[in-house]
């Protein structure tokens, strides 16, 4: 008769039983975080928004043609380069315009994998809602600013292979610094953040 | 309940003639008070959803911004977060709900889905964002954003409380032709 028994316990037992709950709880650290006056410490990878390095933007459309909503807007235009001495003269691609609709954007980042000149990077910025929808289209001086929110490149793993970079920089021209070869450290290409 | 039963053409609740007309000193209380206030409508359609229950808990909390997220029904909220793909079956549900909420009202709209339609902006069911239907005070962008970006999105939202006139914001509306923005258009070429 589980009824009987639940009438024989002592009376107040299950609130002091609550109230113990409440007060270990009172004694623990609080898990909160204090967001505006704290930023968050985020992981490397996050991401926030995507960072345009001009420089290494060549327009080759490949972003724009790979986006699955259509978000990213590239405008170019041919320039011509006079001829040097001997020489014929050649052309490159001028890049106009670079925006990303970031209220369009999935942040699935096949743009970042498909650049091949990496171009564009994560950061972890997030801190960009607006008053107006339109403002969320980001012209490529912001896009360029992010890139000094951009975290650098994780280091090599030291029990893995050399880059090919350094060995074949090695290959050619010698061991790159007295007692290299173990020396791993100068494999960090398409410097971020700079 | 009308004498017969049937319902009673009561005049919608508005941001009174008082309020409107207030001085600058008065209309700073009365807009310190709101942005401290806010009791927050979720609008949970999809996925952002859940980033907004977590902006809701205990490690984000956004109780600390004075957003309070046990309002019973629109009714008694004064802002709605639409976070989530709002499709055009849902869209009529969404405007019925704003126009429920008493003025003043706020909208945050919440994610790439809301914002513009996101992902499926070429959906034929989908509505290419929520504000075509309400008027967006605050859009945060993510695909889902962080709990911190709608904490941020508050924010900007409590900012934008703090400085606004009730008098300019419930102007007579303009025409339609009028709220239909002109695009963009791109830079100059050099």
């Amino acid at each position: 008769m589980s009824n009987h028994e639940a009438v024989k316990r002592v009376p107040g037992a299950g609130l002091a039983k609550g109230l113990a709950v409440t007060f270990r709880t009172l004694l623990r650290r609080s898990v909160t975080a204090q967001y505006p006056e704290v930023k968050p410490a985020l992981p490397a990878r996050s991401r926030g928004a995507i960072a345009l390095l001009e420089e290494n933007c060549t327009s080759c459309m490949l972003c724009a043609r790979e986006c699955p909503d259509w978000c990213i807007y590239i405008d170019s235009h041919k320039e011509t380069l006079p001829a040097p001495e001997g020489g014929r003269e050649r052309a490159r691609n001028v890049l106009d315009r670079f925006a990303i609709d970031f209220s369009l954007c999935m942040y699935c980042g096949i743009c970042i994998e498909v650049c091949p000149f990496d171009a564009l990077f994560w950061t972890p910025e997030f801190e960009y809602a607006e008053y107006d929808i339109r403002d969320l289209l980001h012209e490529k001086d912001r896009l360029r600013e992010w890139m000094w929110t951009v975290p650098p490149p994780p280091e090599n793993d030291p029990s893995g292979a050399v880059p090919k970079e350094i060995t074949t920089a090695e290959r050619t021209a010698g061991p790159l610094t007295p007692g290299a070869g173990g020396d791993r450290d100068g494999g960090s290409e398409g410097g971020a953040g700079e | 309940m009308g004498v017969n039963g049937g319902p009673v053409d009561l005049p919608d609740p508005r941001v009174g003639a008082l309020s409107r007309v207030a001085p600058k000193p008065v209309r700073y209380v009365l807009n310190w008070g709101r942005r401290y206030s806010l009791w927050v409508f979720n609008f949970g359609l999809a996925c952002c959803a859940i980033e907004f229950i977590s902006t809701s808990m205990s490690r984000h909390d956004f109780i600390r911004f004075g957003v309070i997220p046990f309002a019973p029904g629109p009714r008694q909220a004064d802002l709605m977060v639409v976070s989530g793909t709002v499709s055009d079956k849902m869209a009529p549900a969404v405007r019925r709900l704003y126009e429920q909420m008493p003025d003043p009202k706020y909208v945050i709209s919440f994610g790439a889905c809301s914002n513009s339609g996101g992902p499926y902006w070429d959906s034929y069911c989908v509505t290419n964002g929520v504000d075509q239907i309400v008027p967006v005070d605050v859009y945060v962008p993510g695909c889902p954003p962080r709990p911190e970006a709608l904490l941020h999105g508050i924010v900007r939202l409590q900012e934008k409380i703090a400085g606004e006139s009730l008098g300019e914001r419930y102007a007579p509306v303009p025409p339609a032709a009028a709220l239909a923005s002109p695009l963009r258009p791109a830079p100059e070429r050099p």
